[in-house]
């Protein structure tokens, strides 16, 4: 129910008075020691899976983490099979398929291990399903006088009868996948979290709608999330359960509004790894691993012909 | 040792009960302009410099050998009375004392000396008068309890537009609020910006940060004890203002012939009227507003029996459309029975409800669309009993039932037309208690109050426990099994005896020493983990799972009185709380409709110590206080900070409020108020790193409130005019009405609340670095001028 606090908060945010208001500073910051990222989700779409090893970096250095290299990067299945991933360039590791060969079964467990230097990195994570996408359809919603005409999107799925599924849903606007903070969707079954029980029906509203970006104009009002021309893919991607709350942790604590819902926000803190050091007082590692069944399904909205009912 | 201190008691009082013929003066003091019963007012003998207080309802009982003697009855900002007899039978006097004011013209005033601090038995308490709320320069001018409070020393809050207050390292949730003795689960209206107390309507208000009587219990932290006006028996009476965001009116007046009286108060705020000429959203059904309405009545059955009625309802709402919106209310309601057994024991019996809700629901249409409500409801029975052995011994003891019922998600989901229930299954709790307890005279300069609270509180069904494996501290812990119970089971029980002792020692006459110690367990806990608790927390009881809070606190006090007149009062009070299960959460806790909540709790350890000076002056042209607090609040808990003490989200190492009224002429006074406070603690990153296009903030040594945010000050100041007290022919006038100016962050402060982590706000193209930065927020970052006027006739 997280995301539903964040929408209260908003409706708080745009009817309280204004009398806030917000800089930028540039605090001093603790230093640290740069830590290990093992960025490992994988996914069964045919094609190279590719494994990336960064360093942490200092808060304020807004530039690409340097990559790992030399390290020894594989995953096994439960069968015994290994995928070897090469280094292809600093820090990228990938497996390139033979033949037809597609990486990942449902249902299977997989195991990653990654050796950098002396230490080795394992974890282990099993790959779920993922339900096909029936349909993605376009309506408006019509402007008031604070906003203008809004074309959005919504997609149709219908999350499978039994429960326990958990997914990530990713989306993609003329080929850019959204990936600002609170462009993070995930969903537990067809509704926002485990203990919601909504299962076996068709992904609830505010999820099947939350495929569209809102970027603001100049004077804060909202932009059309699509205009015509546009093209939309939605692609829905099982996760783990540790996947689904690593997902939700990383929304907490990158999607930082601010405004009134600073009064509502959470302590900053590390989200977790599924990813451990066979040496329990070996160096850190932070990143996830993650095998992930794929569907997607994506539409161009040509014309205001497209539009269906809201 | 419980029967020990029992007997201990028992053979106290039976020891200074010894002796020969004695007699009973009783009865109430009042308020001779409009019949209101006065709370703490003295009745002191001169002869025996002995004396009785008021109770909570205007009631004293002073039991002395026969003899004639002389008593002063006295009250702050009323003229005292004498009165001689001769006493050979127990009597009934009730008083009626004069205000000073209305008095100034007609008789010479005994100015009385107020040598409160010094002289009550209490220690670790503050009243606010309405008197003094109404001249503090109020945020948009509007006078209010809970915001006064916190000029006071022991008490902060994490910023402006935050609810609740914090008393001594408390958090907001371990404050017992209670509006004439029910329980107010929320105390705010519009977040944090206004609370639920109608100045019109509240007589008295009295905070307790340690030295909470035995009579209480239920929450670790500090009492508020909040008590409505009872209503003008002799005349008419009708108050208002119109300010910045709400108009309040109240009305008062006697009922049978003068025998009993009544008063209803109400607010609303009309920001949402003004704006709907300009805001299609609020034409098509969508509201922003609040409103409260705060209503008492009593009767005087006859001189030994009275009853009260006392109830109030308010509501926050905000839609933005006919279905879709949320809001939240609080709903109590108290009938109290004084009853006079004899002239030495007065009873009082109260039911009482009281029940918090919120609701929310989103979907324009049937076929999709979400709708919630959750509440706490209580049930409570408290007979209380002061038995007023002599001069010397005032017994308390009594009971108190409560029955509650959590209901913390009654919600249902439609889905394309499937419609799911979510609801998560009530929970039902009883809560009970008994004390006993004693105020008592050792010698003529030292007095003890001790007493010792039992309480008890059980858990039954229907209902599922649910057994949580053990993990990684810090962890989400799951359901290994779980168990049902069928209805009237019992569940869980527990049970604690809370011990409160206080001491004083009276130096002088105008210095005292004062002592404490108590133990406080509180069964129900505010499942809150942001850093403002916000309207749809919910409220928990303890399980299987979830163990009562304990706190014990400690606290020495020196009072003073000095200066001309003695009209300086400076007192300064040490203190060390220890708390035990208090409760963290888990990182990426889920609060809301969950129905294992119960493992993403942590339970930890607390500790908090702190001085407090505390300096006012009560009489003449300027008035005022200041009050610094030198503090610090910890918290241990397994799973953060690696196990290491950090400090609470509250924490303020410094805290310094001024407050001054100033009487510039005849008609025009003014107030000021000065905050200056440390900034509260922040947990700032250390690093980032990229994980799947999104970047995330790191902190290394995975430390919890590590920074501390920049000092936080402000001054308010507010100007009074009254209107003419005087007719153009020379009559006085019958009405009186006054304006408020006042102006809130006078030099434009912009004092950080938060300073948060986060990327730019710009779309990032795969691949490409992402920018990342801090923001500092203020919520209230300029000036706020405020005018509001108010009428009485």
């Amino acid at each position: 129910m997280k995301r539903l606090s964040s929408f209260l908060i908003i409706i708080l945010s745009a009817s309280i008075l204004f009398y806030s208001c917000e800089e930028v500073i540039n605090p001093e910051l603790e230093a640290a020691d740069p830590v290990l990222v093992i960025d490992a989700w994988l996914n069964n779409t045919p094609g190279p899976q590719q494994i990336v090893l960064t360093r942490s970096q200092p808060y304020f250095e807004n530039v690409l983490p340097p990559g790992v290299s030399g390290a020894a990067v594989r995953v096994t299945d439960e069968s015994g099979k290994v995928y070897a991933f090469a280094e292809s360039e600093p820090g990228k590791y990938v497996w390139v398929p033979v033949g037809n060969e597609v990486f990942g079964v449902v249902g299977v467990n997989y195991e990653l291990s990654v050796q950098v230097g002396a230490e080795t990195f394992t974890s282990e994570a099993r790959m779920g399903r993922a339900p096909v996408i029936d349909s993605i359809t376009f309506f408006l919603e019509e402007g008031d006088q604070f906003t203008d005409d809004q074309y959005q999107a919504e997609f149709w799925s219908t999350d499978p009868q039994e429960p326990n599924d958990a997914y990530w849903i990713k989306t993609f606007k003329n080929s850019e996948q959204l990936l600002k903070p609170n462009e993070i969707v995930t969903a537990y079954d067809a509704g926002f979290s485990k203990g919601g029980n909504f299962n076996g029906v068709a992904f609830i509203v505010p999820i099947r709608r939350a495929i569209n970006p809102f970027d603001e104009n100049e004077d804060g009002t909202f932009k059309s999330p699509y205009v015509v021309g546009d093209s939309i893919y939605v692609q829905i991607q099982s996760v783990t359960e540790a996947g689904f709350n690593y997902l939700n942790e990383v929304r907490i604590q990158t999607d930082r509004p601010g405004g009134f819902s600073e009064l509502f926000a959470t302590p900053l803190a590390n989200v977790t790894t599924n990813i451990v050091n066979t040496n329990s007082n070996g160096s850190k590692v932070l990143g996830f691993f993650n095998v992930g069944a794929v569907s997607g399904l994506g539409r161009k909205f040509g014309s205001l012909d497209d539009l269906s009912e809201n | 040792m419980i029967y020990r201190s029992l007997f201990i008691l028992f053979c106290l009082i039976q020891v200074s009960a010894l002796g020969q013929a004695k007699f009973t003066i009783s009865g109430y003091v009042k308020d001779a302009a409009n019949g209101e019963a006065l709370i703490g007012a003295t009745i002191y003998v001169k002869s025996l410099s002995t004396g009785a207080t008021t109770n909570v309802y205007g009631f004293y009982s002073l039991t002395l050998q026969s003899g004639s003697y002389d008593l002063e009855m006295s009250y702050i900002g009323f003229a005292t009375q004498a009165k001689s007899l001769m006493l050979s039978e127990n009597i009934r006097i009730d008083i009626e004392l004069q205000s000073e004011e209305r008095q100034l013209e007609e008789v010479v005033v005994i100015s009385t000396k107020d040598l409160e601090g010094v002289k009550a038995m209490e220690m670790s308490t503050n009243r606010l008068d309405m008197k003094t709320i109404l001249k503090i320069p109020a945020f948009l001018g509007e006078a209010d309890v809970i915001k006064s409070l916190q000029q006071l020393p022991g008490v902060s809050t994490v910023g402006e537009g935050a609810s609740g207050f914090n008393v001594r390292g408390g958090s907001v949730g371990q404050n017992l609020i209670l509006l004439d003795e029910a329980t107010v689960y929320n105390s705010s209206h519009m977040l944090g910006f206004f609370s639920v107390f109608n100045p019109d309507a509240v007589k008295d208000t009295k905070l307790y940060k340690g030295a909470i009587p035995a009579q209480y219990g239920g929450r670790i932290a500090s009492l508020l004890d909040v008590r409505m006006k009872e209503g003008n028996n002799k005349d008419y009476e009708v108050n208002g203002g119109i300010g910045t965001i709400f108009s309040r009116a109240a009305v008062e007046g006697p009922l049978f012939d003068g025998d009993g009286s009544f008063i209803v108060a109400g607010r609303r705020s009309y920001i949402d009227v003004l704006a709907r000429p300009f805001v299609e959203v609020l034409q098509e059904g969508g509201a922003l507003n609040f409103y409260d309405l705060t209503g008492k009545a009593n009767y005087n059955i006859n001189k030994r029996n009275r009853i009260f009625i006392s109830g109030y309802t308010g509501r926050d709402k905000f839609f933005f459309d006919k279905s879709q919106g949320f809001s939240w209310g609080n709903n109590t309601g108290t009938i109290r029975w004084n009853k006079i057994f004899n002239d030495r024991l007065f009873a009082n019996f109260s039911g009482i409800f009281s029940r918090y809700d919120y609701s929310l629901q989103f979907g324009e249409n049937d076929l999709d669309n979400f709708k919630w409500n959750s509440s706490i409801r209580n049930v409570t029975f408290k007979p209380s009993f002061s038995y007023f052995i002599n001069a010397s011994n005032e017994i308390s003891f009594g009971g108190e039932v409560n029955y509650y019922s959590f209901e913390p998600a009654n919600a249902s989901g439609t889905s394309n037309g499937d419609e799911i229930d979510i609801s998560l299954p009530e929970k039902y709790n009883l809560e009970s208690a008994l004390y006993l307890g004693n105020s008592q005279r050792l010698t003529s300069r030292i007095f003890v109050d001790y007493g010792l609270r039992y309480s008890y509180f059980m858990g039954f069904g229907p209902g599922t426990q649910y057994t949580y494996n053990d993990t990684i501290p810090g962890r989400r812990r799951t359901v290994i099994n779980e168990e049902n119970f069928e209805q009237g089971e019992i569940t869980s029980t527990y049970q604690n005896f809370e011990p409160r002792v206080s001491m004083k020692v009276e130096l002088n006459d105008v210095s005292s020493i004062k002592a404490s110690y108590n133990r406080m367990a509180q069964y129900l806990h505010l499942i809150s983990n942001t850093t403002a608790s916000n309207p749809l927390d919910v409220w928990t009881p303890s399980s299987n799972n979830t163990k009562p809070e304990l706190s014990d606190q400690w606290a020495l006090g020196y009072f003073r009185n000095f200066g001309k007149e003695q009209m300086f009062e400076f007192s300064v009070e040490a203190y060390y709380r220890k708390t035990q299960n208090q409760i963290d959460y888990i990182d990426g806790a889920d609060l809301l409709i969950n129905e294992y909540l119960e493992g993403d709790l942590l339970p930890g350890e607390g500790r908090a110590y702190g001085l407090e000076f505390y300096l006012q002056k009560k009489v003449g042209r300027f008035t005022g206080w200041a009050a610094y607090t030198l503090a610090r609040t910890e918290l241990k808990v397994n799973g953060i900070n690696r196990y290491e003490w950090y400090a609470a989200r509250f924490d303020q190492t410094h805290n310094l409020k001024l407050s001054g009224f100033y009487d510039l002429s005849k008609r025009w006074s003014a107030s000021a108020n000065f905050t200056l406070v440390s900034g509260t603690p922040s947990t700032f990153p250390t690093s980032r790193f990229v994980v799947q296009g999104m970047l995330i903030p790191y902190n290394a040594q995975d430390s919890r409130n590590n920074v501390r945010l920049p000092a936080y000050h402000r001054l308010d100041v507010s100007f009074r005019l009254e209107g003419k007290t005087v007719k153009r022919n020379g009559n006085a006038r019958k009405n009186s009405d006054y304006w408020v100016f006042g102006v809130y962050n006078l030099y434009a402060r912009k004092n950080p609340f938060s300073i948060y982590f986060t990327q730019g706000k710009e779309r990032v193209a795969q691949g490409a670095p992402i920018n990342s930065e801090a923001r500092q927020l203020s919520i209230i970052g300029t000036v706020i001028p405020a005018i509001s006027y108010n009428f009485n006739f």
